[in-house]
């Protein structure tokens, strides 16, 4: 199983942490991941208030460098996926959309087919790797953790660009890799929620209370660890988790972690192998 | 024969006259299939219970009165049918019921909407002609199908408030302009016979503007009218492109994607900060700096290029070329 | 509080009147007040458009073609002034709207959209897709909101005051705690909308169009006029009795019976689909009382079917129709046809006024759907609702303007408020135990059966009889709910009252007139009757509280009466 790999810029940096838990379990899992160092920021959910028609041909030229290379294209950032995607979904259903677009790639000997698949690691795992075989793996069982699944918005909405893969309201995807590494997935009202990571610079306040009431929620179910398949998720749980749960009144902590890590857990591997003393939070307490 | 059961409808009631907060009673109704959450609710209130209190009218998904929660997302009751809820209940065949969100409760599933109705206003929620008073009604305005398009959709809203209850932001800050409002903003200002854009513009940008938007997209999955709002949003910062109005934290920062992706191609997320809030901004994010240097999660102050970072930027130009010959 | 206009009613009508006050005098103090919020009101539900002889489209299109078109379409029961004046601002009316931001469809050279509507001989009804008079609505109260228009949104008008034949203002109910508040006003505009929904489930109308205006008008001793013509839309839901418009058959529907035949090709060979309403309604009972319907547990129909037309065509001409028809009958017009039936859908009688929107007390003046000038007549054609309400709408503002700066200073005394105090205390009555809701629901049962498309001498005289009994048992109805925080429960009540009394006059005025006209269709006297009935049923509360039918000449104009073929 292989994948062209796409590098979303903040795993370069805030949250290196998410790849370095990834390239440990890649071997384990069997999931080869070809890096695409050619490609560029995905825009950030950001790119296309400047210039919609950049927008466009930057993520129509990141695609098409996975189809080059004749590989569908994985990425562990909601975000980067949703911007993607976008594209994607804009070029598969504008023919002359997509001429346009080819045209500027063509001096660039690139053409966009839509021929590459654009996916998530949780897609992945899912769909493509398997959840059996997921847990076939499982070396060391999260017996008795309870975990509260954190899916972030570009994952789930708008549903329209994600197919029938979870209701945007009651999604399972993640819950299921839970339950598929012997953890006890936590229900929560929080799960579809917004973390506010993309008003953090812009409304610091906003975005404090945003992420201070989900992981609010997640304490009082009991959470010892919230786990999300976003880097920019984590960046707003864990971060500045101690402001975001004084904005609440609470001194409460809860480990933020990421997908990769939290298979690396039940894969044997070590909080510390995975980089997990890395994040701000790293225990939990009431 | 037609399909029947028992189902209970779990109500969240609140008469602040009497109740010191909010509580859940039940009613348990046999229905037949087919029938809409509005008309159950109307039952109870005819059979049941007479002091159940909900907003109806219409009856028809077109006068946006009976938005409510149900199974906890915001939409017409007018419009969902029974039995679909009954296949996203958490205990079986029991439907929760609650009034929209980000609103006050006067009582039961009535909530106030005039802070709503504040924001229409404040934001010119409407057209300004460009035909002179004295001249209205004189001739047509000679408009193209194809330039009602981007507003075709937008037209739909019925101000139901479902965004609205739904939002993100507008839960974290009770002044926000709020989803619906922006997409109003947006109608008009893609109207060609409207004047106000620029003065529009100028008030959407402000504080507990359009920038608040954290692009969580919950209006959109919301929308009854299936209106892509995010559109709307993204047209409207657009536009205080267009218009040169980008001495805004939020514009500084968006504007930074596209200076990275041409400059290197990678996010410069060490400087990102700075750059969107200048060297006075940054002084409030001193200590999350402090904090994720002291656990080695500086990003790089200058990210590798990508290789093919010079072909990245002679791209992006024509782009950027080509859009403004458009124009 | 004193106001220099207060109008009841925020639907098309009433902020258009808002709306042209205030553009021709900044200074005035205006008060809307409206028991839903403005863009709740059931203008938003006119879905398929509005006339004005534009000449857009078909270039031969005049304004003498609209006039004849709805005197025809009035079966001669319009006044004829009234109508010319309705067709000749029509086209003025349409730009101003459109100039304020109303989105109509364009054609191809940027100039309005019109399409074929029932019973008009040429392309002449503007629209927006199919949300025209959502759209309309929504323009109105932009730019209500743009004037800085002062709305109470959810008040209940209780009454209307005068004194010595002068206008005073109106009481009116709270309805977020339940106080009385008086509005004094030399000038007062209803526009308060129909009374349609006293068919109850076999109706299409908004649960609040309930009559209120013409009730409280009948109090204070304004007369109402042609209350039994109500007007049946062919095709409403089979279940909901929710509309599916004119414009699904202006597209190219077809109706279809049980032998899978176009019947209309019996009643309206020409028009076929495109006959005016009334027609199409009698046409598809008749079909249903000689078997050639379709059976359901919800009842008979018959099919409206769209399938010819492919998908591309419906999703973007009717798509709201298309989801009305999934949301509320579970079927997907795209894939099968569309059960319908007849259904009560638009009140021709109302308030009496003249075509300068004024009542027979000075000062007092009705617009819209709750009003009569009589435009419509005996049967309104399509299209020319949202027309009328815009029309006089803006005519009934133009009047009060002028008349704001000639009169006093309005008094309503505080035993009249008192009066309506007493009234709302006394529906608590703790002896009181008639169900509303079963009570609503014979009202509708029997109007429908007794006074509904087709009438006889019998039913109409059992149908009078049932009214006034339920008139009987109203005065022990319970009101359980007594909280005074938006008492939902009160408000239903007091609208069935409402109900009640215009219902009487509907049956009263339906046993009386012994011909067939328009939308009244009396099987015992199935012909026109110019002789004997060539004229306008009038309506007046007596002081015991019964209602007192006489009659009021048509104006007739340059067309002289004919007979109505289509």
């Amino acid at each position: 199983m292989k994948f062209a790999y796409y590098i979303s810029c903040i795993n370069e940096g805030m949250t290196k942490e998410l790849d370095i838990a990834l390239n440990l379990l890649k071997k384990d899992l069997g999931i080869e991941l070809a890096r695409m160092e050619e490609a560029t920021c995905c825009g950030g959910s950001n790119l296309e208030f400047v210039h919609p028609d950049v927008a466009v041909v930057n993520n129509a030229r990141n695609i098409a460098l996975a189809e080059k290379m004749g590989l569908d294209m994985v990425t562990t950032c909601n975000t980067c996926l949703l911007g993607l995607l976008e594209a994607k979904h804009k070029l598969d259903h504008d023919e002359a959309l997509k001429a346009k677009v080819n045209r500027y790639l063509k001096s660039h000997k690139l053409e966009y087919k839509g021929t590459s698949k654009v996916t998530h690691l949780l897609w992945v795992l899912n769909e493509d790797y398997g959840l059996d075989k997921l847990k076939s793996k499982v070396k060391k069982p999260l017996t008795g953790l309870k975990i509260a699944p954190f899916y972030g918005c570009h994952i789930l909405r708008p549903s329209h660009l994600f197919g029938q893969r979870d209701n945007p309201y009651a999604p399972r995807s993640l819950d299921l890799v839970i339950e598929a590494l012997g953890g006890e997935r936590i229900e929560y009202e929080s799960k579809t929620k917004c973390c506010g990571f993309h008003t953090m610079l812009v409304a610091p306040e906003e975005s404090l209370k945003v992420a201070g009431k989900a992981l609010v929620d997640a304490v009082d179910n009991d959470a010892d660890y919230i786990v999300t398949p976003c880097p920019l998720c984590h960046t707003a749980l864990d971060s500045n988790q101690a402001d975001a749960m004084k904005v609440m009144g609470s001194s409460a902590s809860v480990p933020v972690i990421h997908l990769s890590q939290l298979i690396g857990l039940a894969l044997g591997y070590s909080p510390q192998q995975l980089g997990m003393n890395k994040h701000v939070v790293t225990s939990r307490s009431a | 024969m037609e399909d029947r059961k028992q189902i209970t409808f779990n109500v969240l009631c609140f008469n602040p006259e009497v109740d010191e907060k909010a509580y859940f009673k039940s009613y348990d109704v046999v229905l037949e299939k087919g029938i809409t959450v509005l008309r159950a609710l109307n039952y109870i209130k005819d059979h049941v219970d007479q002091t159940l209190t909900h907003r109806f009218f219409c009856q028809a998904g077109i006068c946006g009165s009976c938005a409510i929660r149900i199974n906890g997302v915001s939409k017409l009751a007018c419009t969902t049918q029974v039995w679909d809820e009954l296949e996203t209940c958490k205990t079986k065949d029991q439907i929760i019921v609650e009034p929209l969100n980000n609103f006050k409760v006067i009582r039961d599933l009535v909530v106030d909407i005039d802070p709503m109705i504040a924001k229409l206003k404040k934001y010119k929620s409407w057209v300004v002609p460009m035909v002179k008073d004295e001249d209205l009604g004189k001739k047509e305005c000679d408009v193209k199908p194809e330039e009602f398009e981007p507003i075709n959709a937008a037209t739909d809203c019925i101000l139901c408030a479902s965004c609205y209850s739904e939002c993100t932001i507008t839960e974290a800050d009770r002044h926000y302009i709020s989803p619906l409002v922006i997409l109003r903003a947006y109608r008009m200002n893609m109207d060609t016979r409207d004047t106000a854009g620029e003065e529009r513009t100028r008030l959407l940008q402000e504080d507990h503007g359009i920038w608040d938007c954290t692009h969580c997209y919950r209006c959109v999955e919301a929308c009854v009218k299936n209106i892509p709002i995010m559109e709307a949003i993204q047209g409207v910062r657009h536009e205080t492109f267009e218009r040169g109005m980008t001495n805004t934290a939020g514009a500084r920062h968006a504007k930074i994607f596209l200076d990275d992706v041409k400059g290197g191609g990678r996010l410069k997320e060490a400087t990102l900060p700075l750059r969107t809030l200048g060297p006075i901004g940054m002084i409030g994010m001193i200590p999350f700096a402090l904090k994720m240097g002291a656990k080695g999660r500086v990003p790089p102050i200058f990210p590798h290029k990508v290789s093919t970072h010079r072909e990245v930027k002679t791209l992006v130009e024509q782009v950027e070329k080509e859009s403004k010959k458009k124009d | 509080m004193t106001y220099d206009i207060v109008i009841v009613g925020a639907g098309g009508g009433g902020m258009y009147a808002a709306l042209e006050a205030i553009r021709r005098n900044p200074a005035l103090k205006i008060a809307v007040i409206s028991k839903v919020y403005p863009t709740r009101s059931h203008t938003s539900a006119a879905q398929g458009g509005v006339n004005a002889a534009l000449a857009n489209k078909h270039k031969d299109d005049t304004i003498d073609l609209h006039i004849f078109d709805t005197i025809k379409g009035s079966d001669y029961l319009g006044d004829q002034d009234s109508i010319t004046y309705l067709c000749e601002q029509a086209p003025i009316l349409i730009r101003e709207l459109e100039n304020l931001g109303a989105p109509f469809s364009r054609l191809e050279d940027g100039s309005i959209a019109q399409r074929p509507f029932g019973g008009a001989s040429r392309h002449r009804c503007c629209y927006c897709a199919d949300k025209t008079g959502h759209t309309v609505l929504q323009t109105l109260f932009e730019q209500c909101m743009r004037y800085g228009i002062q709305f109470f949104n959810e008040y209940y008008l209780l009454s209307i005051e005068e004194n010595d034949g002068k206008c005073q203002g109106v009481i009116a109910l709270n309805l977020r705690d339940s106080k009385i508040h008086k509005f004094e006003a030399n000038s007062v505009i209803l526009a308060t909308g129909g009374y349609a929904k006293m068919y109850w489930h076999k109706s299409s109308n908004a649960a609040g169009l309930t009559g209120d205006g013409g009730a409280a008008a009948l109090r204070a001793g304004i007369p109402l006029k042609d209350m039994e013509f109500v007007q049946f839309h062919p095709t409403g839901l089979r279940k909901s009795g929710l509309l599916v418009t004119e414009g699904a058959r202006g597209e190219g529907g077809y109706l279809i019976n049980n032998k899978g035949e176009r019947f209309m090709s019996k009643y309206a060979p020409e028009k076929m689909e495109l006959g005016p309403r009334d027609l199409v309604s009698r046409s598809i009972e008749i079909e249903i009382r000689e078997g050639l319907g379709f059976e359901s547990t919800a009842g008979q129909f018959i099919k409206l079917d769209l399938t010819h037309l492919g998908a591309e065509l419906i999703m973007q001409r009717l798509p709201q129709i298309r989801e009305l028809c999934i949301y509320f009958e579970g079927v997907d017009p795209i894939l099968e046809p569309i059960p319908v039936r007849p259904t009560a859908h638009y009140s021709m009688g109302g308030i009496d006024v003249n075509t300068s929107c004024e009542t027979n007390i000075e000062g007092i003046y009705a617009v819209g759907e709750g009003a009569c000038v009589s435009v419509h007549g005996a049967n309104r054609l399509g299209g020319n609702s949202l027309l009328d309400i815009l029309v006089f709408g803006k005519r009934a503002g133009m009047e009060v303007v002028e008349r704001a700066s000639k009169s006093g200073q309005p008094k309503i005394s505080d035993s009249q408020v008192e009066d309506q105090q007493k009234y709302i205390d006394g529906l608590f009555g703790k002896t009181h135990h008639e169900r509303y809701d079963v009570i609503r629901e014979e009202l509708g049962t029997t109007l429908g059966e007794n006074a509904g498309i087709y009438r006889t001498k019998d039913a109409l005289t059992k149908g009078v009889a049932d009214v006034y009994e339920l008139r009987e048992r109203f005065k022990k109805v319970k009101v359980a709910d007594h909280s005074r925080l938006f008492n939902t429960n009160l408000m239903q009540v007091m609208e069935l009252g409402s109900m009640l009394d215009l219902a009487l006059c509907v049956a009263k005025g339906a046993l009386a007139r012994e011909e067939s006209r328009g939308s009244h269709s009396r099987i015992d006297f199935p012909t026109r009757d110019d002789k004997n009935w060539h004229k306008h049923s009038i309506f007046k509360m007596t002081a015991e509280g019964d209602i007192a039918v006489s009659d009021k000449p048509v104006t007739m104009g340059k067309h002289e009466l004919q007979e109505r073929t289509y």
